[in-house]
């Protein structure tokens, strides 16, 4: 395996297009016959051996954001508007068949609790053949045999592939689990909080052998998170999501060195130390507003210091700096430098 | 997350007793739920006025009608080998099935909350030993211990004439072995939740201020478990009058206060169904397959509803 | 599989029996009448030196504790039951052994072919949750796992007795019939089984149907199975590897446990349709008050289900490696 995508891209794919772009994605939710927004218009790039992390509190979208990439989602839910395109190919338009196709070959996996994401009456190297048996048409022995130096890629021994889930460690297990996220050898790995339900030794491990897959093959990964520490860590850029919505997006030094949204910034200063103390993001006053009937303008304005008039009745544009840093915030008018106005223009919220 | 126990406990009980009216319009909103309490209002109104409606049970005695007749005008389900109408036989029937089925239920779910309680509460070697005879009565065959204990008390009590609720003895002989016998699924439902109230904060304050075992059983267990109680004593009665049905079919029931499992053997053996004769066996049949039905369907509503393993699931 | 797993199912297995036998001593000594006269009532010319034999046999001039409980447990693991009073002094053990065969035949083939459709039924209502055969399927298991069987048989009855009549309804051969071949003899058998078994079946079918159902539904919420769709898998195979598999795993347990209410079941198809089984035979037994019988059948069952038991757990601890270790 190496950096260099070894196979065939898809037929359709567009020469010169960026890895995926997802451009204002909406994903609803239907419940007792109202509508979440769940995720409402959220747009991104990734690009080949890039690590997006994506962070905000848990209700925030970044989990059905990810989800929605390949649909993963619940009866409940359906993608309302906007493109996801791997290559240029729009994933939204796709019928379920033909997007089977895409799931794990091009956009595999990691979820949160192996425990449960793996089945409990198989073995480990089955379950990390299976992908390659179904979706690559390799044989069961190639397939076992492929299963054998993924794990040893992860670092499990190749005779661990005849254990049960159950009698592997939490740590052992997200390393098979990652292991089944490579089999395809697909285009972007998602993590889907990959690290929360482990201690933190083993986190760090994780971590750790993450890092070192993206080094070593190049990998493109998606972190969710609600732990800045470990995009910190892992990721070169961010997103920070609020209520939906994307808050705050830009390389991950840029950010956490000059957070610029109000939101990104209650949400370092809820991590004093980023490497040791993980606690809460409910330092914030507030919480977050019910999504089935969403404030009309910013929706964080409810808990921001700095609401003005505007905030409440105008979606904030967003707006791309020279640093690569894009915000929505009313703060940040389109046109300036970056720097936040200071004092409201106005009593009636009208920019100046 | 970390979550400190105390509060979250009250919290809890807090939104549990939230009043009735949210409980009323929660599960008015499950449509089986309404269906099977509609039946149970129709049958539940027959078994408590039966005179009113079709007049006093008739026997061999009192009745006027021909023998084993199709319906005719008079007989709108026509009449059993000794010329009673059925109408009168199932809607006195209803009582019947209905009374025991619900005396059943009491003693069922008495021996099984008491069971549970104790074993959960007390624990040890007491929880070890009864948990031991409760799954002795899951496992075994307990329509079969039901079937030789009905005869066997029967003739240790003797042909007592005696009356309870309305009841004849022989009948609340079957109300005592229905108890006996199926009370184990009660007790292991009630021992799991006891355990879990025992580890709340209010029960070892009740205990840091000295309240005694039998008391903190009363005052602290027993209300807290009282909702999951009424959703499995709905659940008991459907079975409760399976089981009495069976038994009478097999012969066990009792001639002179005819029960629909009692109906029903009587319609065997005079071979109704061979002869053509629906109108003998169709009546009682669908007042047990439409009590169990709406029974089960009211229950699994009231599970889903007030089972905390279950809670708020939709 | 662990030997100390096996040999501690074991342990309860045994443990459950001798309390059944000890439950049917208890009832022994309860029943009105002396034991003796209970045993041999249906022995015709019972001398005074017969009774006394029985009763130092049965050591009933000794103690109840523990000298004649004693002899009630062994005299019972060597198979002397009594006599049966119905079949006019045969030894308990002779009558069970001519009944059971029937019984077996009739469900036996009723649990396999309940057992077939209702897992197959309730694993697509599940799996197609909220469609038309869910729906359906829902409301008529529901509906049969409210039904008594013998109702069901009795409608049988009702329209092959009386209206359409295609088939025999009463017992296991045509009486006094003599047959020129096996086939002849297999075919009789076979037309008066379909009834019967057609009840069996309808009976036990709703709860399999209820039962697999939720499991498959139950199963189909894990992660594991979300696991399988993002790996893109067809949901044939994800039902069929990854579902149906853990979904089973329930269902064996519930299927054992759920015998010892089929029996209560199994008696009355049985008087429904005269089919000449342990039911039939606890019918005339109770009728008769012949408790040698009775108390035989329900040791009988009882240690049947118990063993039932014994095998689900053994075999739930091949099915799952979590038991197995």
């Amino acid at each position: 395996m190496t950096a260099v995508r070894d196979r065939e891209l898809p037929r359709q794919a567009v020469p010169g297009a960026p890895l995926l772009e997802v451009t204002d994605l909406r994903t609803y939710f239907s419940l007792d016959g109202a509508t979440v927004r769940a995720v409402d218009g959220v747009s991104f790039r990734l690009e080949q051996g890039e690590a997006l992390g994506i962070a905000g509190e848990s209700g925030c979208g970044k989990t059905t954001t990810a989800l929605s990439l390949v649909r993963l989602l619940p009866p409940n839910a359906r993608i309302e508007e906007g493109s996801v395109r791997l290559y240029g190919i729009d994933l939204v338009e796709k019928s379920p068949n033909a997007l089977r196709r895409y799931r794990w070959r091009e956009i595999s996996i990691v979820f949160q609790g192996a425990m449960n994401a793996l089945n409990p009456v198989n073995t480990v190297g089955d379950q990390i053949a299976e992908p390659i048996i179904e979706r690559l048409g390799l044989d069961r022995k190639a397939a076992l045999q492929r299963a054998g130096e993924l794990l040893e890629l992860v670092g499990i021994p190749r005779k661990r592939a005849d254990a049960f889930p159950h009698e592997l460690s939490g740590g052992m297990r997200q390393r098979a689990m990652i292991a089944m996220a490579l089999a395809c050898d697909p285009a972007i790995v998602i993590g889907d909080e990959p690290t929360t339900a482990l201690d933190v030794m083993v986190q760090a491990q994780i971590l750790e052998l993450l890092e070192r897959l993206r080094r070593d093959l190049g990998l493109s990964l998606i972190l969710i998170t609600h732990d800045l520490s470990v995009i910190a860590e892992t990721c070169d850029r961010v997103m920070v999501m609020y209520a939906g919505r994307v808050a705050e997006e830009g390389p991950v030094g840029e950010v956490f060195a000059r957070p610029k949204h109000p939101y990104t910034q209650k949400l370092l200063a809820a991590f004093p130390n980023i490497h040791a103390d993980r606690r809460t993001l409910e330092v914030i006053p507030g919480s977050p507003p019910d999504l089935r009937d969403p404030p009309p303008g910013c929706r964080f304005a409810p808990r921001c210091q700095f609401a003005m008039d505007v905030c409440r009745t105008d979606v904030p544009p967003e707006v791309t700096f020279g640093d690569g840093v894009r915000v929505a915030c009313h703060l940040y008018p389109q046109g300036s430098d970056g720097v936040p106005i200071t004092t409201p223009p106005d009593a009636n919220g009208t920019p100046p | 997350m970390t979550a400190t126990p105390g509060p979250v406990a009250g919290a809890t009980r807090g939104r549990r007793s939230s009043g009735a009216g949210d409980f009323v319009r929660r599960f008015s909103r499950r449509r089986e739920g309404m269906v099977g309490l509609a039946i149970l209002t129709f049958f539940a109104i027959l078994a408590a006025i039966p005179e009113v409606l079709v007049g006093p049970l008739q026997t061999a005695v009192t009745s006027i009608g021909p023998r084993l007749s199709p319906p005719i005008d008079g007989f709108p389900l026509g009449t059993d080998e000794l010329g009673r109408d059925i109408v009168n036989l199932t809607v006195h029937g209803a009582r019947i099935s209905m009374t025991i089925g619900l005396l059943a239920t009491v003693v069922t779910v008495a021996i099984g909350v008491l069971v549970g309680i104790v074993s959960g509460f007390v624990g040890g070697r007491i929880d070890a030993v009864l948990m031991r005879i409760t799954d002795f009565f899951l496992v075994i065959p307990t329509f079969v211990l039901a079937l030789i204990l009905t005869p066997i008390i029967r003739d240790v009590v003797g042909s007592a004439t005696t009356e309870v609720f309305g009841i004849r003895m022989t009948l609340i002989v079957i109300v005592v072995v229905i108890g006996i016998t199926s009370w184990s699924s009660t007790a292991r439902i009630i021992r799991s939740q006891t355990l879990s109230i025992k580890e709340r904060a209010f029960v070892d304050r009740a205990r840091v201020v000295g309240a005694g075992p039998g008391y903190i059983m009363r005052v602290h267990i027993l209300p807290n478990v009282i909702n999951l109680i009424v959703a499995n004593a709905v659940l008991v009665f459907a079975g409760a009058v399976l089981t009495e049905t069976t038994l009478s079919f097999v012969g066990l029931g009792d001639p002179f206060q005819p029960s629909w499992g009692q109906l029903l053997e009587a319609a065997r053996s005079v071979g109704a169904p061979g002869l053509g004769a629906w109108w003998y066996f169709v009546p009682p049949g669908l007042g047990i397959i439409l009590v169990v039905f709406a029974f089960t369907l009211f229950g699994s509503a009231l599970d889903d509803l007030l089972n905390p393993r279950r809670g708020g699931r939709r | 599989m662990g030997g100390s797993f096996v040999a501690r199912r074991l342990g309860q297995a045994a443990i459950t029996i001798v309390a059944i036998i000890l439950i049917n001593f208890v009832l022994f000594r309860l029943m009105p009448g002396s034991p003796e006269r209970v045993i041999l009532r249906g022995t015709p010319n019972v001398t005074p030196e017969r009774i006394e034999a029985l009763r130092e046999r049965w050591g009933l001039n000794d103690p109840v504790f523990p000298d004649q409980l004693v002899a009630y447990i062994t005299s019972t693991l060597t198979g002397d039951l009594g006599y049966s009073f119905i079949a006019r002094g045969q030894t308990v053990v002779d009558v069970l052994a001519q009944r059971i065969w029937p019984t077996i035949l009739l469900f036996g083939l009723g649990e396999m072919v309940a057992i077939a459709l209702g897992l197959a039924l309730g694993a697509y209502s599940g799996w197609r949750r909220g469609g038309p055969i869910d729906y359906l399927g829902n409301s008529v298991s529901l509906i049969l796992y409210s039904t008594p069987y013998f109702l069901l048989g009795m409608g049988f009855l009702l329209v092959f007795a009386s209206s359409i009549k295609w088939l025999p309804t009463f017992g296991m051969l045509t009486a006094g019939r003599v047959y020129g071949s096996p086939f002849e003899f297999l075919a009789d058998l076979g037309a008066h089984l379909v009834l019967p078994l057609a009840t069996v079946s309808l009976g036990l079918v709703g709860q399999y149907a209820i039962v697999m159902r939720s499991s498959i539904i139950e199963t189909l919420s894990e992660d594991y199975v979300n696991t399988a769709r993002a790996m893109g898998l067809s949901e044939g195979r994800i039902l069929r590897h990854h579902a149906l598999p853990n979904a089973l795993l329930p269902t064996v347990t519930l299927i054992a446990i759920n015998l010892g209410y089929v029996i209560a079941g199994a008696i009355t198809v049985e008087v429904v349709f005269n089919w000449p089984g342990l039911g039939t035979l606890t019918v005339q037994a109770l009728t008769a008050r012949d408790y040698p019988v009775l108390q035989g059948v329900f040791l009988l069952l009882s240690v049947a289900v118990v063993l039932a038991n014994l095998v689900a757990d053994l075999v739930y601890g091949v099915l799952d490696p979590r038991v197995r270790t």
